[in-house]
């Protein structure tokens, strides 16, 4: 077991970013073995609370010894064995069944809790659409994170060039380097980039940032104080697959509370992936092909009811 | 480290567990600490609880992280099966509510009026003498009955309830009964159950031929029919929305019956726009359907599964009386009842869509037909239709069958053991009665069960406003002709302003005077965590401490027994305390007064910590029949009761009482729930109605018969209200009014209210009010959890969108002074926060030349109007308007920033008539109602 763990951290160290200090390396790999803990055990070591409490990933080691049936479990499985790849060799790929997506827009607010994100800033909206007339009428709801686009429109326009394509895939906003010049803004076909205004929750009536807002922004495995007035206020901000928690072994915050259970994530490289398997079915499509951006969000078409 | 709690460890856990890890692989130098020095780091640290959520009643399982001492996320616990790892929207939005500026803050009395919001902040000593002094005053005047202890609208009620009825009162209610009683009415009449839900709680815990445990995730439904059901968005029963769509794509059809294109009809294969108040009229229909082209010789058509026969009483009965009203002709459309054209008539529906429906329902099994809370849960007539379902399901053989429908009351699994304090209400009281001394118990002086609705099982919330305006006068019971006021109501985490019937009629009854000027209802009491409508009108305010700072158990609706607990996860915050430390402070308070109910044995002699409450709630669990098959503990004894532990009965650690029939394992406990990551799963099994099982009549059998003689024992659960009412030869009012004396001892039919489709003596009000009002639950806007601005920014199904006006408006918190307006002010642009909208179908909207977003007048025929903003869509039947419940009309800052739009919304109960009580049980029937719409 230790020595997987090993194996999985060394290996993701291709996604600690590049600036971190040695504390919050450190951090990041002490939240990918707790992920996978079975036994937690009580331990006197000052230096690695020290540690952890840098890391401040909000998370549990939910999934350990669930069904290999369970979709969460199998998910898991797929994450952990991608991590223990290099990093050019995973491809963080999400599908989406539309079919199951019942529209309780769950996955949005979750995101928003996750991401820490202030108002007008939105990651996974879920696009609802209703067609014909009463009493042959049909509605579709559609989740719409960033597609992770693999010739992203967003990159090209960015004249800072503080969007970078990783090589897992995951189209990252890179806060050092973003100059508010809102360019990729509009170049998105998805609407998938939004500005943090700096903006808080708590402004209107409190007149301050609530509790919750006051804690460190995670994002891109980097903890920022949105509370300080520092980045990601007046930056670009968009869905990044919830890279901070995936490094970490946990699935992104709206796969886990998908209340449909529609929502799916992996690594397409890995063939026995549940990913990899659901987008060679037939009913499988992406939003806008036509605008050749080769998106990593794929969906299963649901049927439009009537 | 001995010394660290197991909570403690659970936070270190994994703290501690990585560090060790990442020590180790680079080499890091190790350093020992002490406990209490382990204990001080610990306190800054993150730590994750494992407990229950309490956004909504559904109390999915969680697992919250901290940082720092502060909440930051919420996830959803995936061992809990029920939601398994999932959470809703609202459930996510919770840290907007316990760190919310509009949260109760401290103790406050009243200063203004009632209404008005004016409060001084007081200390807790103060607050608790102040009520303290106040029920001892009402008890010496007017006796204890004369005090209503409502739990309101979240379900760990039991330390109030122990507090009340510790106290004298039998009055200790909570929500159920303003929630859905007629949905419930047919289960419990029928079964001793309550709420019936399709098999589709996956995954759930199976013991397999082989004797292992296994998690089965298969789906075995073929068909589910809701029935004004909307799972996905007025979500009570979390695993039926993954559960619906994973059943539908394994091969299940789905059909939804609503007058609304719900989400949930989104995903079904069919959907039927039904006119409202008629699903009795459906289930009638389709009852008569399978009984008279029912064949046991073609394959086709063998709809009944007369197995059930074995398993239930009095089907002879009660087909023969469903059978006399095939022969009467309805007054209202000159049909025979029951028949196609009949229920054509009164439905709306095709003829080819209902019959095709009775023959599917027949024909597919397993099946699950279910009916929801916001349509027969809330009718006038909603009973006829629950006892309908009842009947469907288990002459279809689709009861706790594999993939059918599961009466979830009766299998989950029991917990709270005596924590409510139940056993008090049997205490003996004397009160005189017309100069008599009488002796009864103290449950006699119940002022509904003694005297207008004796069937009332859930209590009736909807009638308080009668009782604070006129008093109680007993008619049954030993204490007939017994009178008494109502003179205190203590609502904890309920708003019955706004939920509990006619909101105008709840102001009226609360602000009532006295000719001397004083309030006739002399005390109300508000606890709650956000500061709701009905806190407005209270005397004194508490601040109860929100779910993640207090301990208590999830009281919920899986397929079988899992319990999880709810547990500390963050410090109280503000002044806040526990329900369990009101309970105590208040229970000593009153002792000190001289209080002779209250003793310390039963309060702050009995519990030393809040933990040894909770774990003795939990000694009894699961405590249901060991039952079904595949038998969940083959070796265990079947259809005795289980307590213990699951660990403890799989390996068969467990006494065996072979005289009481009760086998008991280790007791579950607070600790070993957090040893278990929170939760408790005991195996799942199907039939477990059979030889008696876990059904609760008095038969142990389905009784479809409510009222017989068997040799010298009269049996039937309306048996003893009928002796009741034999013996006081009182009629009470609410079957009176249906030309009954006494409760039916079978089958039985009568029509809704303010419904001129079928009802006649509505039809004079057909042409001036065209419109049928009936409401629809969102589930992320509802009245408590409506601040979560969050949720602002969603929108639901035309009942809920983004359609306020521009305000510039000065934010409200609540302060020590309650209600305090900010100097401060803001605006909030047209479009950018939803609110409670009414839904109309696009036809309609046209001939009245309305266009979306318009602001109109509903008027009902009692003279009372409400404004709105109009949503034109063709996502509802033509001829009905719905709104969300809850969803507009609010004034307090508890609605968050929809308390702006409170003359731009509608508050759907101030237009409901609050005499329109449902017969039985009086429920308020929310969606009977009509209107006529101008345009403001």
């Amino acid at each position: 077991m230790r020595e997987n763990q090993e194996t999985e951290i060394a290996q993701d160290s291709a996604v600690i970013d590049r600036n971190e200090d040695r504390r919050r390396f450190l951090a990041k790999f002490a939240s990918a073995t707790f992920a996978g803990l079975v036994a937690p055990a009580v331990t006197g070591e000052a230096r690695a609370l020290e540690v952890a409490q840098a890391v401040r990933v909000p998370d549990v080691p939910l999934y350990s010894g669930l069904d290999e049936e369970d979709v969460l479990g199998r998910m898991d499985r797929d994450l952990r064995r991608a991590l223990q790849k290099p990093v050019d060799q995973r491809n963080w790929t999400m599908v989406i069944d539309l079919e199951k997506c019942v529209g309780c827009q769950g996955c949005t607010i979750a995101c928003i809790q996750e991401n820490k994100l202030p108002p007008g800033i939105v990651y996974r909206p879920v696009r609802e659409e209703v067609k014909g007339t009463y009493p042959n009428v049909a509605k579709r709801f559609t989740p719409q994170p960033c597609m992770q686009c693999d010739d992203p429109p967003c990159a090209r326009a960015c004249k800072a060039k503080a969007i970078e394509k990783r090589p897992d895939g995951i189209v990252k906003i890179d806060y050092e380097k973003c100059e508010a010049l809102k360019t990729c803004i509009p170049a998105c076909p998805y609407q998938a980039i939004g500005f943090d205004a700096g903006g808080f929750w708590g402004d209107y009536v409190s007149g301050e940032p609530e509790a919750y807002e006051k804690l460190d922004s995670l994002e891109y495995g980097q903890a920022r104080s949105r509370a300080a007035k520092g980045a990601p206020i007046d930056k670009a901000r968009k869905c990044q697959f919830c890279l901070h928690r995936i490094s970490s072994g946990l699935l992104p915050a709206c796969v886990l509370s998908c209340m449909g259970r529609a929502t799916f994530f992996g690594d397409q490289f890995d063939p026995d992936s549940l990913v990899a398997q659901l987008i060679r079915q037939p009913n499988v499509m992406r939003l806008k092909e036509e605008a050749g951006t080769n998106p990593l969000v794929y969906y299963l078409e649901g049927r439009m009811q009537s | 480290m001995t010394s660290i709690s197991r909570r403690d460890v659970l936070k270190t856990g994994a703290l501690g567990g990585a560090g060790v890890f990442a020590a180790s692989a680079f080499g890091l130098p190790f350093r020992k600490v002490s406990a209490a020095e382990a204990e001080d780091l610990l306190k800054t640290q993150q730590k994750f609880v494992y407990t229950a959520d309490v956004m909504c009643p559904a109390e999915c399982g969680i697992a919250v992280n901290v940082v720092d001492g502060v909440a930051s996320a919420v996830y959803g616990n995936p061992r809990v099966p029920y939601n398994a790892g999932t959470m809703c929207a609202k459930g996510c939005a919770g840290l907007q509510m316990v760190y919310s500026p509009t949260r109760i803050k401290y103790p406050m009395i009243r200063v203004g009026e009632r209404g008005e919001g004016k409060f001084k902040r007081v200390s807790w000593d103060e607050a608790i003498a102040f009520i303290a002094d106040k029920l001892t005053s009402i008890k010496k005047r007017h006796g204890a009955e004369s005090v209503i202890m409502d739990s309101g609208d979240v379900t760990d009620r039991d330390t109030y309830w122990r507090l009340g009825f510790g106290f004298g009162t039998p009055h200790c209610t909570e929500h159920g009964a303003i929630c859905d009683t007629p949905r419930r009415h047919g289960p419990k009449l029928m079964f001793g159950g309550k709420r019936v839900e399709p098999d589709v709680m996956r995954p759930v815990l199976v013991r397999q031929a082989d004797g292992t445990l296994k998690n089965d995730f298969s789906y075995k439904t073929k068909l589910i029919i809701y029935t004004g059901w909307n799972p996905f968005t007025a979500t009570r029963i979390n695993y039926e929305s993954r559960g619906t769509v994973g059943a539908k794509q394994a091969g299940a059809k789905i059909v939804v019956v609503d007058p609304a294109f719900t989400n949930t009809a989104a995903k079904a294969d069919q959907w039927l726009p039904i006119r409202p108040g008629t699903d009795a009229d459906l289930f009638a229909f389709m009852l008569r359907y399978i009984l008279e082209h029912h064949s046991d010789s073609d394959p086709k058509r063998r709809y009944i599964d007369w197995s059930f026969k074995k398993s239930s009483v009095g089907w002879e009965e009660f087909e023969a009386t469903f059978r006399q009203w095939w022969k009467k002709t309805d007054p209202v459309n000159g049909l025979n009842y029951f028949t196609s054209e009949w229920a054509v008539n009164r439905t709306g529906l095709e003829k080819v869509q209902i019959e095709d429906l009775a023959h599917l329902f027949g024909s597919t099994k397993p099946a699950a037909l279910i009916w929801g809370m916001g349509s027969i849960g809330h009718q006038y007539n909603g009973y006829v239709a629950s006892i309908l379902g009842v009947a469907l399901n288990v002459i279809t053989g689709n009861f706790d069958t594999p993939g059918g429908a599961i009466d979830t009351e009766l299998v989950k699994g029991s917990k709270g053991g005596k924590a409510t304090g139940k056993w008090m209400r049997s205490r003996k009281v004397k009160r005189k009665v017309n100069g008599v001394v009488v002796e009864g118990k103290m449950d006699e002086l119940h002022m509904d069960h003694y005297a207008d609705w004796p069937a009332a099982w859930d209590d009736v919330v909807g009638d308080y406003p009668r009782r604070f305006l006129d008093g109680v006068t007993l008619t049954q019971g030993p204490f007939k002709g017994h009178k008494y006021p109502i003179k205190a109501y203590f609502l904890r985490t309920g708003n019955s302003v706004i939920t509990g019937s006619a909101t105008w009629k709840w102001k009226e009854a609360l602000t009532a005077k006295e000719a001397n000027g004083d309030y006739k209802l002399e005390l109300m009491v508000y606890v709650d965590t956000p500061f709701l409508e009905s806190g407005l009108y209270a005397d004194v305010v508490l601040p109860e401490a929100s779910y993640l700072e207090r301990m208590s158990l999830a009281d919920v609706y899986p397929s079988h027994q899992v319990l999880w607990l709810r547990d500390f996860v963050i410090e109280k915050q503000f002044e806040s305390r526990t329900p369990f430390e009101i309970m105590q402070t208040l229970a000593k308070a009153l002792g000190d007064r001289g209080d002779p109910d209250i003793k310390a044995e039963d309060f702050w002699g009995r519990y030393k910590s809040e933990e040894e409450f909770w774990t003795e709630a939990l000694a009894g669990s699961p405590g249901r029949a060991h039952a079904g098959d595949p038998l969940p503990y083959p070796k265990l004894p079947k259809n005795y009761k289980l307590v213990g532990t699951p660990d403890s009965l799989e390996v068969g650690r467990v006494t065996i009482d072979h005289k009481k029939k009760v086998v008991k394992g280790e007791p579950v406990t607070v600790k070993w729930m957090r040893e278990h990551h929170g939760v408790a799963v005991w195996p799942m099994s199907w039939h477990r109605y059979v030889n008696g099982g876990v059904l609760k009549t008095g038969t142990k059998k389905i009784e479809f018969k409510w009222d017989w003689k068997d040799g010298t024992k009269r049996r039937g659960r309306y048996a003893k209200y009928n002796k009741l009412l034999e013996e006081s030869a009182v009629v009470p009012p609410g079957i009176k009014a249906l030309g009954w004396d006494r409760y039916p001892a079978t089958f039985f039919w009568f029509e809704g209210m303010w419904n001129p489709h079928t009802n006649k003596a509505y039809a004079k009000y057909r042409d001036a009010y065209p419109f049928q009002l009936i409401n629809g639950r969102v589930h992320h806007a509802m009245t408590g959890t409506q601040g979560a601005s969050w949720l602002n920014i969603l929108s639901a199904e035309d009942l809920y969108r983004p359609l306020g006006e521009e305000r510039t408006v000065n934010p409200v918190v609540v302060g020590a002074e309650g209600v305090q307006k900010l100097d401060r002010q803001v605006t909030i642009g047209a479009g950018k926060i939803s609110i409670g909208v009414i839904q109309m179908n696009q036809v309609d909207g046209d001939k009245l030349g309305l266009e979306t977003g318009d602001l109109v007048v509903l008027e009902n025929p009692l003279g009372k109007t409400q404004k709105g903003r109009v949503s034109l869509c063709e996502t509802i039947r033509p001829g009905v308007l719905r709104v969300g419940f809850g969803a507009g009309g609010r004034f307090a800052p508890g609605a968050g920033d929809l308390m702006h739009y409170e003359k731009t919304s509608v508050d759907a109960n101030e237009l409901v008539d609050p005499k329109a009580l449902s017969p039985i049980m009086g429920q308020p029937a929310f969606v009977n109602m009509l209107v006529n719409v101008k345009r403001a």
